[in-house]
């Protein structure tokens, strides 16, 4: 990267933004900052982040609010930082636009990492033939998956959910969002299906002794394809 | 009666009797009434003959008939049918006997006085017939008026008193003013039974024997709308107070000493009890409402709170740690200024955990904490609790025995990877690096086992019971730790309506069971879906 990936911190606490802009800085971002929903909100616009890093718990102006108002007018990744560790407020934000989350105290490669899965969404926008994942690859052109080189076979409907998980991968995709994507807009609340098939495509795509474990589930909120350290697509 | 709790069948109000008991006071009272009005007709019909003689002289035979008809007019209005009909027949008699010649005897001589003397008696019979049927219209439509007064009086007195108290006292006194009957009342208790108390409005106690009807008037409202008690003095009657869903209580009248209720008064009574059970009935579901408010505000202080300090917490703990992994890249490679870091890691590590753990506690005991079932893969769900677990047990061997074809089962997976990730750490710090930690899963009938083992020294008999609880700390426990990590775990499997178990292998070390009745979807089940 010549130029320099920028990022926008919304928080109100002045320390975490201190230290969040240390972590940033160090992995070679520059970094924005601001304290309150409408500020950010103001900055997004006219400086024009390349992502953001959006604290929940905002005074005033609550995180999610500014959060669906930032949607009616820009796409740029978000983070979404929350302290709360249950899943409801994490899928009202991943409903409002959120890209991801993580939930403080958090550990610095985690949040790194989540902020590279989001902005790579914009390249594989742009149909990537090819996708690997630790010793699986998937060649999208002609449909072949292959695990530890050796090709695996799925049903249609275990493809499309691949497919709809290695687009967005290193992101949580919601259940909801997987169901839309893969069964149609009717699907949304048929849970049962999707659990059952991602229960089917782990078992095909995961090396029986492999250590690491591709396809995470979020309790609650949904599933992860995990790109494992240095597997870049 | 009086000593047995179930009324004998002579207290029960059987239809076919109570009709015969309803009717008899009726036939009475007009009884005592009716010789009165019979006596007083006598005395009426003597004054007017005594001024018919007086006037015979001057204004002939005939005219006296007229003075008759009058008296017999003036009566029907006062008097019921059976005495105006009486007085009728009489006057008609006493005309013949002593004004129509000849005198002093029944015997008529000319024609046009029998004439006279038959439309005389069928005038004063039709006469008296629909003058006492026009009163008695008039009095069954006084009647009515005055028990809507009472009904309006009641729902407006009752229903729009600021407490229950004065709607109810206000009941009571304007029952005692139209029937003169006293009332009684006992209310449904919050457990839905009957209470032996009567209301303080009441304006008498209750028998042991009315008490009784009340109960079985209370528990069979259909059947209970009669006399209780009709032999000796005991003559309460018992009205359950039904309201839409349920009866709230019961009223019981007792009429006043001498006096007996009519149909009409009877009716009033019944229409009072309903009124009554509805106002009971609006109270009850008012108070419903407001306590559900308090509940809800409380409930809300305590979320908004609970969630306020949690954001105190780790805030700052988010600092720490964002500090730690900054310094940690500044390093380079100074080992010595790293192998303190790693000590101030490791406390943080420890930090979060007991603040963690406080917090679920915390949760937990607010009720915030309700399982939410979803379909999970038991193998995933054991594998990502030793993820969590990470650096914790990082120091053990980690293995996993897990039947191959588990079914999905439903459960709520944060809570039972949190109860695993807890029982590893638990394991990780009671026995020695390099041992192994065995995680088991397996399914029997509907019944899903966790259970994790290790190779410590074991859990003395004298904790085995008491490991579970709240701050429970083993004598020998490893420092660190706050007592809390155990308790969460048997919280979130009861919550699930399963169990923990602690016990001792046999091999040594310990051995934690968790037992989750589950539901199970095999993987053929995924052909009927699609």
């Amino acid at each position: 990267m010549s130029e320099k990936v920028t990022a926008l911190i919304i928080d109100d606490e002045v320390q975490i933004r201190r230290l969040l802009r240390v972590v940033l800085e160090t992995d070679g971002y520059r970094v924005l900052e601001a304290d309150t929903g409408e500020q950010g909100l103001s900055d997004i616009a006219l400086r024009r982040p390349d992502v953001v890093l959006l604290d929940l718990g905002l005074p005033k102006v609550d995180g999610l609010t500014a959060l669906r108002r930032l949607r009616e007018w820009s796409r740029v990744p978000v983070l979404v930082l929350t302290v709360k560790a249950g899943a409801e407020e994490k899928v009202a934000a991943l409903d409002a636009g959120a890209d991801d989350y993580v939930t403080k105290p958090f550990d610095s490669p985690e949040l790194l990492a989540r902020l590279r899965a989001i902005q790579r969404r914009s390249s594989t926008e742009k149909d990537e033939p090819y996708f690997q994942a630790g010793h699986l690859a998937v060649d999208f052109s002609s449909h072949t998956i292959t695990v530890n080189k050796q090709e695996v076979k799925l049903t249609a409907t275990e493809y499309a959910l691949l497919k709809v998980l290695a687009q967005h991968a290193g992101k949580v995709v919601t259940h909801k969002q997987l169901l839309r994507e893969v069964w149609g807009p009717n699907a949304e609340e048929q849970s049962q299906y999707l659990r059952v098939y991602v229960n089917h495509l782990r078992k095909k795509i995961e090396a029986p002794n492999a250590k690491e474990r591709l396809l995470r589930t979020e309790p609650g909120i949904g599933y992860r394809l995990v790109l494992p350290t240095g597997g870049k697509p | 009666m009086a000593d047995g709790a179930q009324p004998s069948p002579e207290a029960r109000p059987d239809k076919s009797r109570e009709d015969t008991r309803r009717d008899r006071p009726v036939e009475r009272l007009n009884g005592a009434s009716f010789i009165h009005q019979v006596a007083l007709a006598g005395v009426l019909v003597v004054l007017v003959t005594v001024a018919s003689l007086l006037l015979e002289p001057f204004t002939g035979y005939l005219s006296i008939a007229l003075l008759y008809l009058l008296l017999i007019v003036a009566a029907a209005l006062k008097l019921g049918r059976a005495p105006v009909l009486i007085l009728a027949a009489i006057s008609a008699l006493v005309w013949n006997f002593l004004f129509i010649p000849p005198h002093f005897t029944f015997y008529i001589d000319r024609l046009e006085d029998a004439m006279m003397f038959a439309t005389f008696f069928v005038v004063a019979m039709a006469m008296g017939h629909l003058a006492s049927r026009l009163r008695s219209s008039e009095m069954a439509e006084r009647r009515r008026e005055r028990r809507t007064a009472a009904l309006y009086e009641l729902a407006h007195q009752a229903a729009f008193a600021t407490d229950l108290e004065t709607g109810l006292g206000a009941a009571v006194s304007l029952i005692a003013s139209v029937s003169g009957a006293q009332a009684a009342l006992l209310l449904r208790r919050k457990d839905h039974t009957l209470s032996e108390l009567a209301h303080p409005a009441s304006s008498f106690t209750l028998s042991e024997r009315e008490k009784t009807a009340a109960l079985w008037a209370f528990d069979h409202p259909s059947q209970a709308d009669g006399f209780i008690g009709a032999r000796g003095d005991s003559s309460a009657r018992c009205l359950p107070l039904q309201g839409r869903t349920a009866v709230m209580g019961v009223l019981c009248v007792r009429r006043a000493p001498g006096k007996s209720l009519d149909r009409g008064e009877t009716e009033l009574l019944e229409a009072f009890a309903v009124l009554i059970g509805l106002i009971l009935e609006k109270d009850h579901v008012v108070e419903a409402v407001k306590r559900a408010e308090v509940l809800e505000a409380s409930e809300r202080l305590r979320r908004a709170l609970l969630d306020s300090v949690s954001h105190e917490l780790k805030t700052p703990l988010s600092a720490v740690q964002a500090g730690i992994d900054a310094l940690g890249r500044q390093l380079g490679g100074d080992e010595e200024k790293r192998a303190t870091l790693r000590e101030v890691q490791s406390a943080v590590r420890r930090l979060r955990r007991v603040i963690d753990n406080l917090l679920t506690m915390t949760r937990i005991e607010a009720g915030v904490i309700q399982p939410k079932l979803d379909w999970c893969d038991v193998a995933e769900l054991v594998q990502a609790a030793i993820d969590l677990a990470g650096d914790g047990v990082a120091e053990h061997e980690i293995a996993v025995e897990a039947d191959h074809d588990l079914p999905m089962v439903r459960l709520d997976q944060a809570l039972i990877e949190q109860c695993l990730y807890n029982l590893l750490l638990n394991a990780a710090s009671w026995s020695r690096p390099g041992t192994t930690i065995t995680v088991r899963a397996a399914l029997d009938g509907d019944r899903l086992t966790l259970a994790i083992l290790d190779e410590g020294p074991g859990v003395k008999e004298t904790d085995l019971r008491r490991i579970f609880e709240k701050f429970y700390r083993a004598s020998d426990a490893p420092p660190g730790g706050t007592g809390l990590g155990l308790a969460i775990v048997d919280n979130f499997v009861r919550s699930h309506g399963g169990s923990a178990r602690a016990a001792n292998r046999e091999t040594g070390g310990a051995e934690f069971t968790l037992t989750i009745p589950v539901e199970t979807m095999r993987a053929e089940a995924l052909e009927e879906l699609a």
